[in-house]
């Protein structure tokens, strides 16, 4: 089942917190909304929850307007940051709520709740209480009871943000396993970690002061983004004022090869160029500067050169001999690494 | 913290004893200690004797136990359930007119006991509701008083009620009634129990109100407890007192074994 | 919104019915002399009359009084449990809940053995000195009150504070410390702004219940201390002057709900 967002906008005393949202997630796609807190994202999915009310727009599940229908009658998985365990139920009580309350039958109850279980691998914890369970175990738990209802849209509000970072990876894999495992589930994964977007979504929708900035595959979005919020929030980027000229740009009085297809010379625009793809050294488009930090993070080295005023990052894989601070060296990328955005915050 | 070195402290602990034992402890020690005595005109009380419980376990006082311990359950009771539902219904409702229920059921804390005793007394001494002289008059009082600290507490409870969880059930498909039955009074039932045992020791406890109102027929203990005193039996008086201090402790540890297990489940 | 409106109305009904109707009543019977009809008479006999004036004035100079004592005391002894711990301080606190569960006139007939004509104090003292009767005899004056007052309410004082002195970060008055601040500046200038919410709040809920204490006064026994809710019950029970009464009830009220809305004002801005 989909959902379409049809121009949704939501508003608490004035205050808009979702600016007409257009967006559909198709059946059985895993869409991820992702940016900074306060940026809406929570908000849409609540919307979808039937928890806030859209002050204008509609919402619709699998084609039908659900706009003013009560929570409990949308049929929706949704898993929360804080897991919502009930504390005084057992594990396996907890998996069977939505199944009691929807009056299931005694022996289907028994068998969704198993598999259910079985799903996630809780099944050896069924009759612990939840305040018996680690974080992560919690979580599992959380959305075995979330898919116990069959559902046919999952919800998920920031499902990783309170596990320490070695479970998270872990249960990325697993909702990745899981949503391989569910094919016709379409979910709404609500994060601000590119990394959880990146790995799990088919699409990805970038969003920042209450708007949609832009939608895409992982892939899209990552090498050629269409605007600078989304570059540098998906990724991380080197984003620098530049002018278009023929063939190229000029930055920092130096002429850089890039293509320019679709802009007309003269304009300025912001040039972007992911800091893994800069190198050090002689090269094609080379750019000169000064040392002004260098951070050793294992495997590479990340450099922070100011170029004519700009902070230029370069990721280079572990060099044998950095240069110290203050040192003058040159950077250089591949022209067809780098993307032309329209000029934005990069020219205030 | 405050204090550092040896000497301040036990200076500081010193006049933290020498101030709560003489006000605080010797109250209730001297109750204790005058149950089992006949004379008290020195240091120490004199004529050691348990004949002050045989009296306050017996007849009148007996009677007058079970009518306290009747009273309280009841109004108790029934305070709890109008405090919980009014405290419940008024968190859904609009800051506006949520104010002016928690306004309203707070109100007979600040109105004195007497004034609700006489109140009631006024306005249950005449059909249609002719209760005066019932013992219902002193139950209903009773509920009275006690349903503000009921609202109170369970509004508090409520207020600090994390939305997650009723969300959540929703969004499994529990219908109100199902979410309020199923989640909500059951991550309650803490705080239930700890308001009902609040309203059990002041029900307990209460002397003002039911001075106006008691039948001769349904005396609680605190009213058994002035009168002893009044014609003089102190002794007698302090046993019924100890009597009454122990019931309440021992409903409250009982409430308190249920809170802990509801609490820890 | 209407369907949660009406959800709401069961239980105010009840309290409608049980509580403000009856209030009402006393309010319109305090206009009823027992001549008959309606005016101002019960008013004027009451004003008029200086028992009423007497436990007017008696009420309130013990309740202020009291209240002054039991903030005082409860902060001493809160500051004493939250910031210099001793073994046995959980105990204590413990021991404050359990207080609180008492009735009232308990610490009346306590205070009748401990300093009563034949008590444990006066009885030391004429053991000691061989004199026929003891030093202490304030028991059934205006003091004996107070004492009682300031005993019972001190934990409805010490417990808001205790709660908000939990809630005050220790590495703050470390830090205060470490700048070489001694103990009484730490007290006054940390602390004290901390603990003034607590202190506002749990001083009106005292200043209430003492101005409708009735067990404490009643066992005293003593016709020289009259207070406003003992004289609505002798009004009403023992002389059965019921305009009488519920005029006296009204005041008694007003003076109550006032500052008790002071005090939901007060507590709602410290967010207790």
């Amino acid at each position: 089942m989909g959902i379409r967002f049809d121009s949704v906008t939501v508003a608490y005393d004035g205050n808009v917190v979702l600016d007409q949202l257009d967006l559909t997630v198709e059946p059985g796609e895993v869409m991820a909304l992702l940016g900074p807190s306060g940026s809406g994202k929570t908000t849409a999915l609540r919307a979808v929850a039937g928890f806030v009310r859209p002050v204008s727009g509609r919402v619709l599940l699998g084609g039908r307007d659900v706009t003013d229908l009560p929570p409990y009658r949308r049929g929706i998985g949704m898993v929360v940051q804080q897991y919502a365990l009930f504390p005084h139920m057992r594990v396996d009580e907890n998996v069977a709520f939505g199944l009691r309350a929807r009056k299931a039958a005694k022996g289907e109850i028994r068998q969704r709740v198993a598999e259910a279980l079985e799903m996630t691998g809780m099944a050896a914890y069924a009759r612990r209480h939840p305040r018996e369970l680690s974080g992560g175990q919690q979580q599992r738990v959380a959305i075995a009871r979330a898919l116990a209802i069959r559902p046919d849209v999952l919800l998920l509000d920031e499902p990783l943000s309170a596990l320490d970072a070695r479970l998270r990876s872990g249960m990325l894999s697993e909702l990745a396993r899981l949503h391989r495992e569910l094919p016709d589930v379409s979910m709404l994964y609500v994060t601000h970690d590119q990394v959880e977007a990146l790995t799990l979504a088919d699409r990805i929708a970038v969003m920042d002061k209450a708007r949609l900035q832009s939608c895409g595959t992982p892939k899209e979005l990552y090498r050629s983004p269409a605007d600078e919020f989304t570059a540098s929030f998906v990724g991380g980027a080197n984003l620098v004022p530049v002018t278009v000229g023929s063939g190229g740009v000029s930055f920092a009085g130096t002429e850089l090869k890039v293509d320019t297809t679709g802009v007309l010379a003269g304009a300025r625009a912001t040039l972007c160029v992911r800091p893994h793809l800069v190198g050090l050294g002689e090269g094609p488009n080379r750019v000169v500067g000064t040392v002004t930090e260098i951070q050793w993070r294992g495997a590479t080295h990340r450099l922070y050169v100011e170029v004519d005023g700009h902070s230029v990052m370069a990721d280079l894989r572990e060099l044998r001999n950095p240069p110290a601070l203050g040192d003058a060296v040159a950077l250089h990328f591949a022209p067809e690494d780098a993307v032309l955005l329209p000029a934005g915050v990069t020219h205030e | 913290m405050l204090v550092h070195s040896r000497g301040a402290k036990w200076a500081v602990w010193a006049v933290f004893l020498l101030l709560f034992v003489p006000l605080f402890a010797l109250p209730l020690l001297v109750v204790l200690g005058a149950s089992f005595a006949t004379h008290w005109s020195s240091v120490l009380p004199s004529g050691l004797t348990t004949a002050n419980y045989r009296a306050a376990t017996r007849g009148e006082a007996l009677q007058a136990l079970t009518t306290s311990l009747l009273t309280a359950a009841g109004a108790s009771l029934l305070a709890l359930a109008v405090g919980t539902w009014a405290a419940l219904a008024g968190a859904a409702l609009k800051q506006r007119y949520r104010r002016v229920v928690d306004a309203l059921f707070v109100l007979p804390v600040a109105v004195p006991s007497v004034v609700v005793g006489l109140s009631v007394l006024v306005a249950f001494s005449k059909p249609p509701m002719l209760l005066n002289g019932t013992r219902w008059i002193v139950i209903l009082a009773h509920t009275v008083l006690v349903t503000a600290f009921a609202h109170q507490s369970v509004s508090a409870a409520v207020t600090r009620l994390d939305p997650a969880y009723e969300q959540a059930a929703a969004s499994l498909g529990a219908r109100p009634s199902t979410v309020l039955w199923r989640v909500r009074l059951p991550l309650l039932l803490p705080s239930l129990t700890a308001a009902a045992g609040l309203c059990f020791a002041l029900s307990m406890g209460e002397l003002s109100a039911t001075m106006m109102l008691y039948p001769p027929d349904w005396t609680p203990l605190p009213v058994l407890i002035y009168a002893a005193t009044d014609r003089g039996a102190l002794f007698t008086g302090s046993a019924v007192a100890v009597v009454l201090m122990a019931a309440t402790l021992l409903v409250l540890f009982a409430l308190s074994r249920v809170r802990t297990r509801a609490s820890y489940r | 919104m209407n369907r949660r409106l009406l959800w709401a109305l069961p239980p105010v009904a009840l309290l409608a019915l049980f509580f403000l109707y009856p209030l009402a009543l006393v309010v319109q019977q305090s206009f009823q002399p027992d001549s008959g009809g309606t005016s101002l008479t019960p008013y004027s006999d009451v004003f008029a009359s200086e028992a009423f004036r007497n436990a007017l004035w008696t009420t309130v100079w013990l309740a202020v009084a009291s209240t002054i004592g039991c903030l005082v005391l409860g902060f001493l002894l809160s500051l004493v449990i939250a910031f210099v711990p001793f073994p046995g301080a959980k105990a204590v606190a413990r021991f404050i809940d359990v207080f609180l569960s008492f009735p009232s006139f308990l610490i009346t007939l306590a205070l009748l053995f401990i300093y009563g004509s034949v008590g444990m104090a006066n009885g030391a003292w004429t053991d000691l000195t061989g004199a026929s009767s003891g030093p202490f005899q304030f028991l059934t004056t205006p003091w004996g009150v107070l004492l009682a007052e300031v005993t019972y309410f001190t934990p409805f004082v010490m417990r808001p504070l205790l709660a908000a002195f939990s809630q005050l970060d220790t590495a703050q008055l470390e830090a205060a410390g470490s700048l070489g601040a001694r103990a009484p500046r730490i007290v006054r200038q940390v602390i004290l702004p901390e603990a003034l919410p607590a202190l506002a709040a749990g001083g009106s809920l005292v200043l209430v219940l003492c101005l409708n204490e009735f067990g404490i006064v009643l066992f005293t026994g003593a016709k020289g201390v009259t207070t406003l809710p003992m004289l609505v019950y002798s009004k009403a029970i023992l002389e059965s002057d019921y305009p009488g009464a519920c005029v006296v009830a009204v005041v008694n009220v007003l003076i109550s709900v006032g500052l008790y809305g002071l005090y939901r004002v007060v507590s709602r801005r410290a967010g207790a």
